[in-house]
């Protein structure tokens, strides 16, 4: 595939359902599944879709993401005739502008889109846990000869007025577009991804940001003006594994689900492989107090206490007589000695003192990164 | 410290039977250890963390595959950009050169002034420790001396017949330096020298210019061991974690240490990182009948049987019903239903049939070559076995 599909990445939201584990770092960042963060199961896909070049849009608290991202290395994004760009709002002459939504956030970097130049370019958002081909999405794409192509996924009836709902017609064109709808009139629910033909998304975002209606978001604006106009809009249809990952409740979900080998989502398939960044631990040691039973483990890890059907990210630290069940520990989080932790998030680095008890059976805890709890200080 | 203030030269030339079939297709450097590593890590890692940004190999030719397979471009030891660079020079284009009474050390010599460095490490990989070269470097400089060897007081237990000790007095001035002899052993602690060097670039540079002319070893390693007692020398006394490795039992012992956190933390967990190369690898699952206990595990990993008292490495399959005891598995091994895995050493990507037992003594471990499909049962207490389908 030469360079015919720019793929943009909107990775800038702040994710504010996800509480205190996105405090202090962008949603996409958030730590998922042992090694990896929520962003890597997007630029995988990229990688393995024959994506060279991917635009990383970034905005809220974005330091953990660039440093992850870097220069796209990690997933073999840094060849010659590929990379990974990570754009932020800057100031131009005309003053500095935040991205005020997904669409203006597209409008905002036409001059790196420029740059790349790309026939067709594929809008993303960083927090979904999902694998999918776009090369075959495209290859839809231009089998229907779309202006616009949506990927959907078919969502439980009761569920459908949490989405975007796509109403289509016999040849999968999409005639209505209703977002939360109150009576659904399909399940096709829109998953945040497009395929757009950058000329003509480019000559539409440019006409309205020089009057007054500026189109801000696909969904509310982009998608109902594409309509109206009577372009071509198709959906794609996707049917395998897709978790949107945006409060604790699915967030912990997730990762419990995670866990199963057989699961669908097949993360061990040598052929599609989930990249993450790697770093360097020792291998993880399991001492002779410790069981394990229906859990993961990564590297850097010690443990010495009982982990059932839960997920130890790198480094993380378990001492003796300590029970941890259905939780997901983030990278080098300390659980002390004979602690219970069940139904649980515990973020990065936080340190969880001596015979502490947190039970998520109501509500699933949640330990924020670097909080340290029911650790006495006797020093002082 | 200045970036070029040290270069380094790393030798892996030294073949040792007594590890076959270990060392079958793949130098001492690349043999795999702890799980995740090869033992060129460990040198290659304290190089780097002093701070050096040049090394100099030395292979056997044939020996070279699974080196660049393992150090690639050199980007994990920070070993790939501007300023880093790495060369894989082979040993027997020096003895080829020597054969032709021609300046054998030239290559080395051009490199070592090339390196525009000021001191000149030497190591190699068989000695596994974790060593803070700068610390040896302030010695060295204080001492203003020829020569600093760097040695370690260990049980005789832990030589080797090719290695050397030293004899010092109170305040650490060599006296001796001796060929290691078994039979004749009567102390209780030796220092074996563990052939870690540093020396001034420019008198190395005039040392080799000397030796050449004078048929001095064309291997670098008895080149400089040979030198210790005739010029001022002093030493380093290491006291961290260290490995001997020379034979299948030391290999073994030396793999188990790693399941002593005290070891294990000592030599992976010390301020100075050890770097390897990076793979991409899903977490290791665990299952509900999954029962582990002192182990170690890298990453890819799927384990439903009982491990005990092992070391497991990277896209190992252990299935239910299993047990692995006292053993150490190499990369990407399928362990089938049943089988039972004692006092072994099993190379990579072994099958092991379902049932099927290979079990070995702790003195004598069992090995298994690498790519071997094990049909029947091995139950022995010779150190190498045949009979198994390939």
């Amino acid at each position: 595939m030469k360079n015919e599909m720019l793929a943009m990445i909107l990775a800038g939201g702040k994710g504010s359902r996800l509480g205190k584990l996105t405090k202090n770092i962008a949603k996409p960042a958030v730590p998922f599944g042992g090694r990896y963060r929520i962003i890597d199961f997007t630029l995988s896909n990229c990688a393995n879709s024959g994506i060279k070049n991917v635009g990383v849009v970034t905005q809220y608290q974005p330091l953990a993401l660039n440093n992850h991202v870097d220069n796209g290395t990690s997933w073999g994004l840094d060849g010659i005739n590929s990379g990974v760009t990570i754009l932020q709002p800057y100031a131009g002459s005309d003053g500095g502008k935040w991205f005020e939504g997904t669409a203006h956030a597209i409008y905002q970097n036409i001059a790196y889109i420029d740059e790349m130049n790309p026939e067709y370019l594929l809008v993303l958002s960083g927090d979904h846990i999902y694998k999918m081909d776009y090369e075959e999405m495209l290859e839809t794409h231009k089998e229907n000869d779309a202006s616009l192509t949506v990927a959907v996924l078919e969502v439980p009836e009761k569920e459908a007025s949490r989405f975007g709902i796509m109403n289509t017609d016999e040849n999968d064109r999409i005639i209505e577009f209703e977002e939360k709808p109150e009576n659904p009139k399909s399940n096709l629910a829109s998953m945040g991804i497009y395929i757009f033909d950058w000329n003509r998304l480019r000559n539409v975002l440019l006409n309205s940001y020089s009057k007054d209606d500026h189109m801000l978001d696909f969904g509310k604006h982009v998608i109902p003006a594409y309509l109206e106009s009577g372009e071509n809009v198709f959906v794609y249809r996707f049917n395998g594994y897709w978790k949107d990952v945006g409060t604790i409740d699915s967030l912990w979900e997730a990762n419990m689900e995670f866990i199963d080998p057989n699961m669908n989502l097949d993360i061990r398939d040598k052929s599609w492989r989930v990249y993450s960044k790697n770093t360097i631990s020792p291998p993880n040691f399991l001492t002779d107090t410790a069981s394990v039973t229906d859990s993961l483990i990564v590297d850097g890890c010690y443990v010495a206490g009982h982990i059932k059907n839960s997920i130890l990210s790198n480094d993380v630290q378990v001492k003796e007589g300590t029970k941890i069940t259905e939780s997901f520990i983030m990278p080098g989080a300390s659980i002390g000695k004979n602690v219970t932790i069940h139904r649980a998030i515990i973020g990065e680095d936080a340190v969880v003192g001596d015979n502490t008890v947190i039970d998520g059976t109501e509500e699933v805890g949640v330990v924020g990164y670097s909080e340290v709890i029911g650790v006495t200080m006797d020093e002082d | 410290m200045r970036t070029n203030k040290l270069c380094a030269v790393l030798g892996n030339i030294q073949r040792y039977n007594a590890l076959l079939p270990l060392t079958n297709e793949r130098p001492l450097a690349t043999l795999p250890f702890a799980c995740k590593y090869r033992l060129i890590d460990f040198p290659l890692s304290s190089i780097v963390n002093a701070n050096i940004n040049t090394v100099y190999m030395i292979f056997n030719e044939g020996e070279t595959q699974s080196v660049f397979d393992h150090i690639g471009g050199g980007k994990e030891w920070n070993l790939e950009g501007v300023h880093n660079r790495f060369f894989i020079h082979l040993y027997q284009d020096f003895l080829k050169l020597k054969a032709h009474n021609t300046s054998y050390y030239r290559p080395l010599i051009d490199y070592l002034e090339k390196s525009k460095s000021e001191y000149t490490v030497y190591m190699s990989s068989k000695m596994i420790c974790n060593i803070d070269l700068r610390a040896v470097l302030k010695i060295h400089q204080q001492h203003n001396n020829e020569m600093t060897v760097v040695y370690k007081k260990v049980k005789p237990e832990m030589i080797c017949q090719s290695d050397i000790v030293l004899s010092l007095t109170d305040n650490g001035r060599i006296t001796e330096v001796r060929p290691f002899m078994e039979h004749v052993q009567t102390e209780e602690q030796e220092n074996l020298c563990m052939d870690i060097y540093i020396v001034q670039t420019e008198w190395l540079i005039q040392r080799l210019k000397e030796g050449q002319h004078e048929g001095a070893p064309a291997d670098l390693q008895d080149f400089l061991r040979k030198k210790i007692h005739t010029v001022k020398s002093s030493t380093y006394e290491y006291t961290g974690y260290l490995s001997n490795i020379f034979d299948v039992n030391s290999y073994y012992n030396a793999s188990l240490d790693m399941l002593n956190q005290q070891k294990f933390s000592s030599l992976l967990y010390s301020n100075q990182k050890i770097y390897t190369k990076l793979k991409n690898e899903v977490p290791t699952y665990y299952s509900d009948s999954s029962e582990v206990s002192n182990s170690q595990f890298a990453t890819g990993c799927i384990v439903e049987g009982k491990v005990v008292g092992s070391s497991i490495s990277r896209g190992t399959v252990i299935e239910k019903g299993t047990e692995i005891i006292d053993s150490i598995i190499m990369p990407s091994a399928k362990i089938c239903a049943g089988a039972k895995i004692q006092n072994a050493i099993l190379d990579k990507n072994i099958v092991v049939d379902p049932g099927v037992q290979i079990i070995g003594t702790k003195e004598n471990p069992v090995v298994i070559e690498k790519y071997q499909h094990v049909t029947n049962d091995i139950i022995t207490k010779e150190a190498v076995v045949s009979g198994i389908d390939g």
